[in-house]
């Protein structure tokens, strides 16, 4: 009965830091599937997001899971300002331009959210903390549920907007054809925008996520969960959301596991494990294109 | 004009060894020694990186074959009491056995999905330092490592000096030769199209291996060297090469473009150093 409860209680985090590394390496994706960009500073638009959800809620005292809105409204604006000011300008100059001007962006944005709010980790309390609800013979705080099921209609709204909307079949003729899709009359610059404003706008929802389950956070608190989304979307195929939302799972679970067997030490590398094993039977990932 | 940019190559080369012969002599200050030193094991590693990426691999973990080859010499030096002068090379060779072997389950990888496994990896190898291997390793703590010339021997810092720079300029001079050679070409052959080197007659597994083993060789005599030369080693100073090492090795990832290609060895670690002071 305790060896179900322990396993019951892995399932739940391994889903609940599944749910924000799906949602980061959801984004993540979509930017590179538009734009074929890795952008390193991902992570530290989920830092935004986060700090935007905790300023708002500490304000004003709204609900914070009605703010996840409004921080990624405000990502969306600043996803698609740092898009305009600095991707596209070099955008098609070649890999390094891209990982050299991501890479400082990481120390801009961490710099400049530091001089802002200070870099001493802080947290809140989610409105419903202290509810459960029991599952089993666990009982499972009421705010991991809520931002599982938060999570799902993120992504169904995502899907939706993708398969429904003409600028969604614009963004997926985009990504795989450009000069196609040139061809056809979309304007590939304003796809650009709006894919890097929805990838930014999906890092403040994971983000906000972070915040109201509890965890500490402060400005640097992106990086790591930045490396993780990007092994999250090698592993699921580069480009395939499926895969990402698969890897993300993936992921979540084998740490949370491997963390209770292994040691909390072995947090960070069995992902890696994972993502070797994965890539040396299929090299371009689970969900990835064939390539030759 | 290709004539020209090699001569002044070339002559610049000879003014910056001079320059270099003559240095410790010029001042007593130790610290400007020891930076210097630091500096010269910064060329190894960005050399060691960039050979690695003239077969047309990028790699974010090769901190980790820097960090075998601190343990792995420092171990058998402790172990068997050889001298850390001839246990650089064999804890080298300890990483360039890895080195294959990480080779070996990256030969069908590209671009992304190489630099991420090879970014894991360096993460796998320092938890397992720090887990399954902490009785030999010393764990978080870290252990001490033996000077590569005892201190008990007067101006054993300038020996230090000269012995690094004599091992700086055989790697560099080593892998300029075999850029000329037709292995060089056959790297290249690889980065540029690897169907037509493969309809050529190259098998690009073994050189992409041979590459791998190269190139986490000299990594390795980079670990050891600065590792030996520090006198102490921990699983951090391993960790923070992981982390301004990525920035380095962009560095000379970018100049390996640029036409001045020899040049840019020698530049490239320079513009690490800044990272490197917090050390």
């Amino acid at each position: 009965m305790d060896n179900i409860g322990v396993f019951l209680q892995i399932v739940f985090w391994g889903l609940y830091a599944g749910c924000i590394y799906i949602l980061l390496a959801t984004g993540l994706n979509l930017i590179f599937g538009v734009m074929k960009v890795v952008n390193f500073a991902h992570g530290e638009f989920l830092m935004l997001g986060a700090y935007i959800t905790a300023t708002i809620f500490l304000l004003s005292g709204i609900n914070p899971y009605l703010i996840i809105l409004l921080s990624m409204l405000a990502l969306i604006g600043i996803g698609a300002f740092v898009e305009r000011l600095c991707f596209r300008p070099i955008l098609g100059t070649g890999k390094l331009n891209e990982i050299f001007l991501s890479i400082g962006l990481i120390y801009i944005i961490q710099n400049g959210a530091a001089i802002v709010w200070g870099d001493a980790y802080q947290s809140i309390k989610s409105p419903y903390d202290g509810i459960t609800v029991p599952v089993g013979s666990l009982a499972v705080p009421f705010d991991y549920i809520l931002i599982m099921v938060l999570t799902a209609v993120i992504l169904c709204g995502l899907y939706l907007f993708l398969k429904k909307t003409t600028i969604g079949m614009q963004m997926q003729a985009t990504s795989q054809n450009r000069k196609g899709a040139m061809l056809v009359g979309i304007n590939v610059e304003r796809i650009d925008v709006i894919s890097f404003g929805l990838g930014c706008a999906l890092a403040a929802a994971a983000g906000t996520l972070w915040v109201v389950s509890g965890q500490v956070f402060n400005p640097y608190m992106g990086s790591i969960p930045a490396v993780k989304a990007f092994a999250i979307i090698i592993l699921g195929g580069l480009g395939s959301i499926p895969g990402a939302i698969i890897g993300g799972l993936l992921m979540g679970l084998a740490e949370n596991g491997a963390a209770y067997l292994l040691g909390g030490i072995w947090k960070d590398a069995i992902s890696f494990v994972i993502l070797i094993v994965v890539l040396v039977v299929r090299p371009t990932g689970l969900f990835g294109e064939k390539e030759e | 004009m290709q004539y020209e940019r090699d001569h002044l190559v070339k002559y610049g080369s000879i003014a910056l060894l001079g320059v270099a012969l003559v240095l410790p002599f010029l001042t007593d200050n130790m610290f400007i020694i020891n930076l210097l030193v630091l500096m010269l094991i910064s060329i190894i590693f960005a050399s060691a990186w960039n050979l690695l990426a003239y077969s047309g691999q990028g790699s974010l973990g090769h901190a980790a074959f820097l960090g075998i080859g601190a343990y792995a010499s420092t171990l058998i030096a402790a172990k068997s009491g050889i001298s850390p002068l001839f246990s650089v090379f064999i804890g080298a060779a300890v990483a360039a056995f890895i080195g294959i072997l990480i080779g070996l389950t990256c030969v069908r990888l590209k671009e992304w999905f190489l630099a991420m496994v090879t970014f894991g990896f360096a993460i796998i190898v320092q938890t397992l330092t720090v887990s399954v291997l902490a009785p030999l390793s010393g764990g978080w703590d870290g252990i001490a490592s033996a000077r590569l010339v005892s201190a008990s021997v007067p101006g054993y810092q300038i020996i230090e000096y000269f012995l690094v720079l004599a091992i700086t300029i055989a790697s560099v001079a080593g892998i300029w030769y075999l850029m000329k050679s037709r292995i060089g070409l056959a790297f290249l052959a690889i980065r540029e199209n690897e169907l037509e080197a493969r309809a050529a007659g190259i098998d690009p597994v073994r050189y992409r291996l041979l590459a791998f083993a190269l190139s986490a060789y000299l990594a390795g005599v980079a670990g050891a060297l600065q590792i030996h030369h520090i006198g102490y080693l921990t699983p951090e100073s391993t960790a923070l090469i992981i982390r301004s090492g990525r920035s380095r090795m962009s560095c000379s990832a970018a100049l390996a473009r640029s036409p001045a290609r020899s040049l840019a060895l020698l530049c490239s670690p320079s513009s690490g150093k800044g990272s490197r002071q917090p050390e």
